[in-house]
């Protein structure tokens, strides 16, 4: 049997850190902006402000948990390494894995709790803005793909951290996060080359990288209202069907539980001198 | 037959650097066993090897040549480390816990019940008086407090084996007595300790057999009993001189016949 005790201390150790870190904080910064903006876009943009709205909403909810989870996530392994706790650790019975999997469901829960809060935030924004309160669940799941991103986020600062130094997994993860979602234009650029090695190699890193372009159509699905009709809760996606909903967040799962069984691979690997 | 706990053949340990990966031997064939209910001390000067000794018990690394078993498991297993205690040099912990939140995380590693973590915790707290400072964060501990919360942890899952490198490193002298009595108390329920110092007079105090690490190398291994008895030495102090002067003499004469047989460089 699966022993998940010890997965489970090591992530509320890992939460307890984090937000002892004042990381909550963040929300502050997060509420600040989104008042700011919706007072400031209620007056400018005239029967669109909700849109604008919930663009400049998702997008700071992606990017203040993306800088959370890089600064923290990047530090995750490093710092337990560099102040020795990991001796504490290591000679406990417990697998490697449990650490790597514990380390990254703390910050997993921290950013899930600081999405929630950024999210709800914006839900009643945009309500008092004048959105229907129908079109909600569209918001929600929106918030929700933002996190399926944020979680991959996390992975790759988790994975980076098991050997590099902070500074240098802040540039991996960050590079990584960008350059998944250039990964349609890499393809285009790739095609667009005469040279069949060229094109081959554009799409190795191609598939080799997690496609984050197709969380970002998501989203853009989501919150733009029907052009005819009320909002129709439920039916949400577009021209996104459930099937590839699932797809996506399998796809996404699966490009984490890669990262994390490297960087499990890398620590057993690991010698603490 | 003896119920030996530790037990190491021929344990060989190089260091490579990381660039050039250049060789540097930190353990050349160091064979030893420890008995169950034994107090094993491991002297030796700076760079002689201690740390990666223990290391290598506990599997924080991984030994180049030989075999480390530790209750009858290799180095560093589940099985084994459920039953070992550890408190490392100059401990740092999570200084945003408490002392009780500390001992509750190291509970739940030892899959402790939620009243077991809470029984031990206050028991240890207790033993090393720290109870007025179980809800205090760790960040402002002092030293000596935070050598006793290091014990307190080690003890969390009642170890039958304890590594305890440099517990009294940096205390004032009651900090010291204080944890050579709590060692003392340890060794008088029967655990079996393996004690890394370089403080002479409590190994000389806490340990029944003692072992001279001098560049890697086995330099003496004697019962401290013996020594005191043998009428040679005065103290352990002279004793240690002595052979880590021997050692050293030893490997000199080795490089320089080593030297002369090289040819020389032209």
């Amino acid at each position: 049997m699966i022993d998940m005790n010890s997965v489970i201390a090591i992530a509320l150790n890992t939460f307890r850190e984090t937000v002892r870190d004042r990381v909550l904080y963040a929300f502050l910064i997060f509420a600040v902006i989104l008042t700011f903006a919706g007072i400031v876009l209620g007056t400018l943009s005239v029967g669109q402000s909700v849109r604008v709205l919930e663009d400049i909403g998702l997008f700071t909810i992606s990017t203040i948990g993306g800088v959370i989870a890089i600064f923290v996530g990047t530090n995750l392994v490093f710092k337990e390494l560099d102040k020795r706790t990991i001796y504490l650790i290591f000679t406990k019975p417990i697998r490697r894995w449990q650490f790597i999997l514990g380390k990254f469901l703390g910050l997993s829960l921290c950013i899930l709790i600081i999405t929630a809060l950024m999210g709800g935030f914006l839900m009643v924004l945009t309500l008092a803005n004048g959105a229907p309160a129908s079109s909600m669940s569209n918001l929600l799941a929106a918030v929700g793909s933002v996190y399926l991103e944020l979680l991959l986020v996390i992975a790759l600062a988790t994975f980076f951290s098991t050997f590099a130094t902070p500074l240098m997994s802040v540039i991996f993860t960050i590079g990584l996060w960008i350059c998944g979602h250039l990964g349609q234009s890499l393809m285009s650029l790739g095609s667009m080359s005469e040279s069949g090695a060229v094109k081959v190699l554009f799409a190795v890193i191609y598939y080799a990288l997690p496609d984050l372009g197709k969380l970002t159509e998501l989203r853009f699905e989501l919150i733009t209202p029907p052009a005819a009709g009320a909002w129709s809760p439920g039916a949400v996606v577009g021209h996104f069907g459930v099937e590839t909903l699932l797809l996506l967040t399998t796809y996404v799962l699966g490009y984490v539980v890669l990262l994390l069984s490297l960087g499990t691979l890398i620590i057993e690997r690991r010698e603490f001198n | 037959m003896t119920d030996q706990v530790i037990v190491t053949e021929n344990l060989v340990k190089i260091h490579y650097s990381h660039f050039l990966r250049r060789p540097s031997r930190a353990l050349q064939g160091v064979s030893f066993s420890i008995a169950r209910g034994e107090a094993f001390g491991l002297l030796g000067p700076n760079g002689a090897g201690k740390t990666t000794t223990q290391k290598l018990l506990l599997g924080l690394l991984k030994p180049t040549e030989g075999t480390v078993c530790v209750l009858g498991h290799p180095a560093g297993d589940p099985r084994a480390l459920d039953k070992v205690g550890f408190l490392p040099e100059n401990p740092y912990f999570y200084s945003y816990l408490t002392a009780h939140e500390f001992l509750d995380f190291f509970g739940r590693l030892f899959n402790l019940s939620a009243a077991q973590r809470k029984e031990r915790a206050n028991e240890l707290l207790k033993m090393v008086s720290l109870s007025d400072a179980g809800s205090k964060p760790i960040r402002k501990f002092s030293k000596g407090m935070l050598q006793r919360l290091g014990i307190a942890q080690a003890l969390m899952n009642d170890p039958d084996v304890l590594f305890l490198d440099e517990p009294n490193t940096g205390l004032d002298p009651i900090g010291r007595r204080d944890i050579r009595n709590i060692i003392k108390g340890l060794k008088q329920q029967g655990k079996t300790i393996f004690l890394n110092s370089h403080l002479l007079p409590d190994v000389n105090e806490l340990c029944d057999r003692i072992m001279i690490l001098h560049r890697g190398r086995c330099a003496a291994e004697a019962r401290v009993q013996d020594i005191a008895t043998s009428g040679n030495y005065r103290d352990l102090e002279e004793y240690f001189m002595d052979a880590v002067a021997r050692a050293e003499q030893e490997y000199n004469e080795q490089q320089a016949t080593a030297a002369a047989a090289t040819p020389a460089k032209v």
